[in-house]
Parts: C-alpha cells; structure tokens; sequence
C-alpha cells in the first residue's frame, strides 16, 4: 500500500531501519510465542529485549552523550510499528519511549548519566508509574506524596495502570512535593513496594502499585519540582503518538488479513472479496487506515521541530484519536469479515483485536483525546 | 478579438511569490458579493470576471503559454485553485478551459483548434458537458444518444440529462453512440455541438436548493456538420476518460468543507453549543475528520509536486471529503434546531448564514464526479485488488 518517501539519505536509514524490524518481528516474536505468552506474570521475554537493546532500538531516543543514538519519533514510530505487527509483548513505548523521555527530560545530570547508558544496553528497565485513577492521563502528581526528611525522600501512594510493570526492574514515580510535582526512581524491590498485577484483554497485565513510606535516596529523584511537569506532559505526548503508530502496526496487519481472507474465502461459489457489500466496507477500513497513518506521519514530522506544549499536545492528541478509532474499527471488523472462524480463540483476528482495545485504552482513550484537543484547539483559536 | 498579453513563467517563481501575486489580483479584481457563494454562478454575474482574467492572461492556467495558457505545473496549480478557494472565488462555466481545450489540444484538427481555442478563452464560446443521460449515469458506458453519418452530416438523436449550465452555454461537448453493434465503450465518439442548431431544445431543471443549474438537452434530428466529430469515430471513450486524475484531487482538497466547518464552529459558539459536552464531541470529531482529510491530501499534494502521477487512490479523497462535509452541513442544521430549518440566509446569534443551502449543496457531492459508491468500487478493485 501506499508509502511515499522522496530519495534521501534519512530515509534510506529509515527504510533499512524498517526492514529489519520487519525481519526481527519475523524471526524473534512469531505469534506462538505471542500466545505462549499470554497470561504469563513475566509477560514479555528478557532474552528478546536484550537482543531489541543490541539492534539499537531501546536507545533510539537517548541522546548520544548517554550512550543512545540520539534519533528521533519517526525512528522510533518505525519499531514500535513494526513489533505491534506481529504483537511483540515487548514494552518498547513504556520503557523505551515513556520512561526513557521522563529520564531524558529530567534534571538530575549525575542519574541520567548513571542510568540511561543501561537502559540503553538492556540490562535496566524502568517504567513509569504516574496514573492513579482510570480516565486521568495528564502529569499531574495525584495523590501520591513526597517528602523530604535527613535520609532522603519518603514516598507513599497508590499508582495504577502501570504497563509492563511486572518485569521492571524500577517505577518513575511522580509524586507531589511542597514545590510541585517531582519524579522519583524507585527500585523494584525497596522496602513498602507492593505490586499488584491486574489480568488486561490482551494476556498482559496493568500493576497497581502501592507505596508505603518508601525510601528514596536524594539522587535518585530524577525530575525535581522545576522540570517534572513539563518532562512527564513530553514524554507522555511523545509516548502517546508511538502507541499510535503501534496502532498503525496493528490495523495495517489486520487489514491485511482481512483483505487475503476475502480474496479466498469462497462462498455462493465466488470469493466472498467480489461481493459490492464486503468491498465498500473494506474500502471504508482502508481509508481509515490511511488516515490515521497520514496523521501519524504529519505528527511525527511536526513534533520533530519541538512545538510548544500546546501544540505538541494537539499533534499527540490527533495521531491518538485516529488510530484509536481507525484500529478499534478496523480490528472490530476483521472479526466480522471472517466470520465464526473470527471469533474463535485459535485464529489470530481475536488476538488483533484485544491489543487494539489495551492500545487504545492506554494513554488516553479517543474521547480523552479528542476533548484535550477541543479544549485546545478553542484556547489557541481564540 | 484581442489577444492575451505575454505571460512570464510562472513556474520559474517561488511558491511564495506565486501565491502572493494570485492572492493580490483575486482580492483585487473579483467581486466581493460573489464571494463564497455556494450555488454556481450564472454567466451574467461571472462575466465581467472572465473577462478581467481573460486579460490578465490567467483564464487557462492549465493551457500552454503558446495557447495562450500560464502553463502551470502541477504544484503551482494547486497554489492558483488554493487561492481561489481560499478568497471563495466561484467557478466560472469553465468546461471549456478544463475539458474541451485539452482534449482539442491532443486530439484535434489544426482547424478545429484554431476555431475553437482562441473563441473559448475569451468567452466568445461557453461549453457545457453533454455527457450524462436519462438512463446512463454511473453506467455511462450504456449511452444511447445516437449520431449517424448522413452524407456530409451527423444526424443526431437523443437526451441528455443533468447538463450544467447548459442554458448559460453556447455549445456543447458531448459523447453519442456512432456504432451500435461494438462493445459499448467501443461504439462511442466525441462531439461538439453549437446550441444553436435546428433539433436542439434545452429545458432547466430546478434542485432541491430551488436554483435552475441543471438542464435537459434535447437531440431531435440535428444535423451537425462533417468537423463537429472530435478524435477518429468511436474513439470518444478513450478522449472523455484522458483528463481524469487530477480532476480528483482537485474535487478531493479540503477547502469547501472547511468553509462549513468555520460556518459551524461559529453558529455553535454563537449558541454557546461548545459547553454542551454531546455536542461538543461530535463537533470535535467532526473537525478532526477534516484536519486529518488534510494530512491525507498532503501526501497526494507532495506526489504531484514531486511530478508523479496519481494513481487510482486518490479516490478515497473524494469519499472522505464530500462524506465530511455532508456530515459538517447534517450537523450544521442540528446546530440551528428550529432556526435550522428557516429557507434563506437569515443571523444565528450575530452570524449571517444559510444552512439550508449549505446542507442542500452538499447532497450532490457524493453524485457528482463518480459517486462515493462508484469511488469505492474503483478503490476496492485497483488498490484493494479484491475480485470481481
């Protein structure tokens, strides 16, 4: 399908990039392992991510002097992509994208240059913990407190919908302080850490995570008061619009497998795909699906330039409306396209469509988005 | 006749500079009381513009400057139709310009070229597209319009139907049967036709927004001469589909529907909709649908620029355009409740608005140009590759 790229050196890189995340997906994460994994606490493969952090991948947005690549969204659009095609369980948008940007964003120098390098090889990975209540996503610190005394930070609190917060090593936790929000890095396994796992659509899991006067030593608060807000509001945005192309992977394959299915799928003795009625609804997905990369691109090109925060939030709070709606659609419908076979466990269409609905969930969902952006879109029009 | 001064080369400019020079002349020259008009508009009111771009040298930008055309390129093409929809600059009846001359151009006598070209830059001439038939619309191909060869004559018979303007123009170009016996898109050839010819009888049809644009035109034995036929005989297929692809992006550019969406989002402020959080999503929805038709129509913009041709699925910019903007003036027309339905233009708290004519002017849009049915049809078999 359609992809139209001028001859440039940047996107020659992009298009090798792409097949070797093509070639990767194909190689290292078939779907049995997929559904092996499924249900699994440890949810994703460690072996599989080191071998992510040896292409390169997990440093695509860590700039150079931290030991990353220093690349941009439209890299890191491309493998999240990519994997989201053959539904790798690999957290590469909550570690690579969300965490990384939090780290990267923030003001502790000495931690950055301490962590991210190993981060970056795979040996450490961090997620964050931010959320507290379903349906709230911006940065704001929520309920969750920080104070300081002699031996450093406490922190105690209650954070939700932690993705991939099973395997972690450690929590970007936000947390309020008499100056504002700050951002803390809590080991997985300090003293009053509690994880709780709760079972998503998709056979991975949501954390909940519950602090108990928690220790924090001082240097480990990676985003003080003065930067925090800003940093978890860019990363979200950033880490929003890489779920989108993640979304992309998602409806491009099944699209895909809906279109083979009609082109051979025989009933009333012809190809169910020659019927006006299956084709114009297969035309109305595929516009869709071209919309929502359409806008993908254009975000990524513009969020390259470094907007400002309003922008950059209406460009994050589109690419996610369009690929939620469009991979909602898109996966909904392969179902039906199919038929009973669509519905049955063993056939992949089930599996497409329950990372779509965790995808779409994640972040945001389309109505979050889509008021964020009217409320925007009004403040900046006036 | 005079002519038309030399003109510079208009694609040696920067996009910029090209733009501020079409913004200037159209702010300059057209007529502010025709701005934004959503009916087309009669050749009374658009002639004295013709005119003026007609002397300006600008009536033709598709033409070559020895035709007396700006010989745009593709890019600096869509900088003149995003100005002239930018400033709401209505359509002249511009058949003749888009279709007829260059398909004279290509297909053409030396004769036939220096007759007609010169005579439809002026406006001398004013085509209208005899194309459609009672019983040949999305099905074009099965046209019974005849023309038979009578000694030095073609006699021709038939209707034709949904003519725009036809009752504006002063000729016809026009697609009847030659040969019954072939295939059907093989036994068809491409006329032009002067209104004024015995047998002809053109008859106004009025739509639903209550103005007279569409016509019936008659065929009752009119005998055109021998150089009416365009191209060999039954090669008028093969002529009517040439001009096809950029006529798609072109109809497929997110202007008009913004035009509504503006016309909406300021009616619901006005009415303090926006506070209402139902209609509020549904309005943003809507304006996302649009925003995001734009990123699409980028990607096609930066195809042409780069000089690529454009392939079947450009068509899906027709669907999603005139679906939105359908579903902008449905909107539009809740957003007035009771006041909705007043006929006219009338104030909506301090706005000045039709919304019944933009909501009926937005009907045709999936008619017109292929239907949104027949876009799908050629999206599902060219770029989906589904069987038949």
């Amino acid at each position: 399908m359609k992809t139209i790229e001028a001859e440039t050196p940047s996107n020659d890189h992009r298009a090798m990039l792409r097949d070797s995340v093509a070639d990767f997906a194909a190689r290292a994460s078939d779907i049995a392992r997929v559904r092996r994994l499924r249900g699994d606490a440890a949810e994703y493969d460690r072996a599989v991510w080191r071998r992510m952090a040896e292409l390169g991948w997990l440093g695509i947005l860590v700039p150079e002097q931290y030991g990353g690549l220093g690349l941009a969204l439209a890299e890191a659009a491309i493998v999240a992509e990519g994997l989201a095609r053959g539904l790798a369980p690999e957290p590469f948008t909550a570690a690579a994208v969300l965490a990384v940007e939090a780290i990267a964003g923030g003001d502790n120098e000495a931690f950055k240059q301490q962590h991210l390098p190993r981060v970056v090889d795979g040996s450490l990975l961090p997620v964050l913990a931010w959320q507290e209540r379903a349906g709230e996503v911006g940065p704001a610190g929520g309920t969750t407190q920080a104070s300081l005394f002699e031996g450093g930070w406490r922190v105690g609190g209650v954070k939700r919908f932690v993705s991939a917060a099973a395997g972690a090593d450690a929590y970007l936790v936000s947390a309020a302080t008499s100056q504002g929000v700050a951002l803390f890095w809590v080991d997985r396994g300090a003293p009053g850490v509690a994880l709780e796992l709760e079972p998503l659509a998709d056979g991975r899991h949501f954390g909940t995570l519950t602090l108990k006067d928690v220790t924090v030593p001082r240097g480990h608060m990676v985003a003080s008061a003065s930067v925090a807000a800003e940093a978890l509001a860019r990363a979200l945005d950033h880490a929003t619009v890489i779920c989108s192309a993640e979304l992309v992977g998602v409806m491009s394959r099944t699209l895909e497998m809906s279109l083979d299915y009609l082109r051979t799928r025989k009933q009333f003795g012809k190809a169910i795909g020659s019927f006006q009625a299956l084709q114009h609804r297969a035309v109305d997905l595929y516009i869709q699906r071209e919309l929502a990369s359409a806008v993908l691109e254009e975000a990524i090109g513009a969020l390259d330039g470094q907007p400002d925060a309003a922008r950059r939030a209406m460009l994050a709070s589109r690419a996610k409306a369009r690929s939620t709606e469009a991979g909602l659609r898109i996966t909904r419908e392969a179902i039906q396209i199919h038929g009973a076979i669509g519905f049955t466990d063993e056939y992949d269409a089930g599996l497409y469509l329950k990372r779509a609905l965790v995808l779409a969930a994640w972040l945001g969902n389309a109505t979050w988005h889509r008021r964020r952006y009217g409320a925007l879109a009004a403040r900046t029009d006036a | 006749m005079s002519t038309v001064p030399q003109q510079p080369d208009y694609n040696a400019m920067t996009a910029e500079a090209f733009r501020a020079e079409v913004r200037a002349f159209f702010a300059q020259h057209y007529p502010q009381t025709l701005r934004y008009i959503l009916r087309r508009a009669r050749w009374e009111e658009m002639k004295d513009w013709w005119r003026a771009l007609y002397e300006k040298g600008w009536i033709a930008p598709n033409w070559p400057q020895e035709r007396g055309g700006m010989a745009l390129d593709a890019s600096k093409m869509l900088i003149y139709l995003e100005e002239m929809e930018r400033h709401g600059v209505a359509r002249p009846p511009d058949q003749g310009i888009t279709q007829v001359g260059p398909i004279l151009m290509q297909y053409g006598t030396e004769a036939q070229q220096a007759f007609y070209l010169p005579r439809t830059l002026s406006g001398e001439i004013i085509w209208c597209q005899g194309y459609s038939e009672p019983n040949a619309g999305s099905d074009l191909a099965s046209l019974q319009t005849s023309a038979v060869a009578d000694g030095d004559r073609y006699v021709v018979n038939g209707q034709k139907i949904w003519t725009t303007l036809a009752h504006d123009s002063t000729h016809i170009y026009m697609l009847a049967r030659t040969d019954r016996d072939a295939k059907k898109q093989e036994g068809i050839s491409f006329f032009l036709a002067d209104l004024k010819t015995p047998g002809i009888t053109i008859r106004p049809i009025r739509n639903i927004a209550g103005h007279e644009e569409f016509c019936e035109v008659f065929f009752d034995n009119a005998r055109l001469p021998a150089d009416a036929l365009v191209g060999a005989l039954n090669q008028g297929w093969t002529i009517a589909k040439a001009l096809l692809g950029f006529e798609r992006l072109n109809i497929g550019s997110p202007r008009r529907p913004q035009y509504a969406l503006r016309r909406l989002e300021m009616i619901a402020r006005a009415k303090g909709l926006l506070e209402d959080p139902g209609f509020a999503d549904r309005f943003i929805a809507l304006k996302l649908d649009l925003e995001d038709l734009g990123a699409l129509y980028g990607r096609f913009v930066e195809q042409v620029k780069r000089g690529e041709p454009l392939g079947q699925d450009v068509s899906m910019l027709k669907i999603w355009t005139m679906e939105t903007w359908q579903r902008l003036t449905d909107l539009l027309v809740e957003a007035g409740a009771e006041e909705g339905v007043l006929a006219g233009v009338r104030e909506f708290a301090g706005v000045e608005a039709d919304i019944l004519s933009s909501f009926y002017y937005a009907r045709p849009a999936t008619i017109y140009g292929g239907s949104s049915e027949i876009q799908r049809n050629i999206v599902a078999k060219y770029v989906l590759k589904l069987p038949s």
